[in-house]
């Protein structure tokens, strides 16, 4: 399945998430948007840690992965990524 | 406070893949000190649209209208949104970091380097200010965009100043969520977007606001700028960047 869901941050940017989810883990990740984050790189290993894991697990980690010392976000916090990621699936799960 | 210069704003514009290529060359020789720090303004051509670096340009952007209308399409290094770069004047700042512009603080880094423009827009008879984290406005509108990026020991930003906006041609451009929703995403553009044209009632040349922009930042910053131009190293570098980097589907399809 794929789940995608745009949410716009109040006061801050525009997330878009798209996830391939395959018997309820997640084979692809993207976490898009006009946000800024330094170092990019970082914030690219966060999105890459997603992959694999169980979607239950993706708030949880989002958490974790994108509030990580040394990675600083503009516009969206960790936890508008995991409430993205969250919805994302809900909502694909059922459609 | 020594920058080096260098202003094409008076000249043809530069490609969407070329501008990015020479702002990245510029920051590799500034990274290995074969450069001093540079500020450098420049226009487009033909017209481009940019993406952010988190963004993805198939989701974000028209390709096939861009091909249609000769409008370019390229991925920025920075973060931020898309911008379409048409009747602007762009600059772009290179520091190595800890350059009294480029302190740790990132959105105290994007507060100096913007007291320039802002210092460079009163001399054109704008009364604007710096807008966290990354906008300068009149009025509250936007007039000005800049997105930093750190890499290789130093900071680079670039950033927009509106000669003019059309809203309307940015949006055919511009993939929307649904397309009854484009007459209200221009509307709100119009309602938050400003430029010096509006403002002024004549239209300004990119010459002109860079002229201004330059006397701006040596008063804001207490700079003295050096007029120069590209290393031939830095110009090779920028051209096999352009058609390496900014002109691949493997940059540009990435996200």
């Amino acid at each position: 399945m794929i789940a995608r869901k745009d949410y716009k941050v109040p006061g801050g940017k525009l997330i878009r998430v798209e996830l391939e989810v395959e018997a309820g883990v997640v084979r692809r990740a993207a976490v898009r948007g006009d946000f800024f984050a330094h170092p990019e790189e970082a914030f690219e290993r966060a999105e890459a840690g997603l992959v694999a894991l169980r979607v239950e697990e993706l708030p949880s980690a989002a958490l974790r992965f994108f509030g990580q010392r040394g990675l600083a976000i503009f516009g969206a916090k960790p936890e508008d990524i995991a409430f993205t990621l969250e919805e994302a699936v809900r909502e694909a799960q059922a459609d | 406070m020594k920058l080096r210069l260098i202003d094409s704003s008076g000249e043809r514009g530069i490609s969407g893949a070329l501008n990015m290529g020479i702002d990245e060359a510029i920051l590799g020789s500034v990274s290995r000190l074969e450069a001093e720090p540079t500020l450098r303004f420049y226009t487009w051509s033909p017209p481009c649209i940019t993406v952010g670096y988190f963004q993805s340009l198939e989701d974000e952007v028209d390709l096939e209208v861009c091909r249609r209308s000769g409008v370019d399409a390229v991925r920025r290094l920075t973060g931020g949104g898309a911008v379409f770069h048409d009747a602007e004047l762009t600059y772009s700042i290179i520091l190595p970091l800890g350059h009294e512009l480029a302190p740790d603080d990132i959105l105290e880094s994007y507060r100096r380097i913007c007291s320039g423009l802002v210092a460079g827009l009163c001399h054109l008879g704008v009364t604007a200010s710096f807008e966290s984290i990354n906008d300068i406005a009149v009025g509250g509108k936007k007039i000005s965009g800049n997105a930093q990026t750190r890499r290789v020991s130093c900071l680079l930003q670039h950033g927009t100043i509106l000669l003019d906006s059309d809203p309307e041609k940015m949006f055919s451009l511009l993939k929307v969520p649904a397309e009854k929703l484009k007459g209200k995403l221009i509307e709100d553009v119009k309602s938050r977007v400003t430029s010096l044209a509006f403002l002024l009632g004549r239209k300004v040349s990119a010459a002109e606001a860079s002229a201004a922009i330059r006397q701006g930042c040596c008063e804001a910053w207490g700079a003295e700028l050096a007029e120069g131009e590209l290393s031939p190293a830095e110009s090779a570098a920028a051209s096999s960047l352009a058609a390496e980097r900014f002109s691949s589907p493997a940059w540009n399809a990435r996200r």
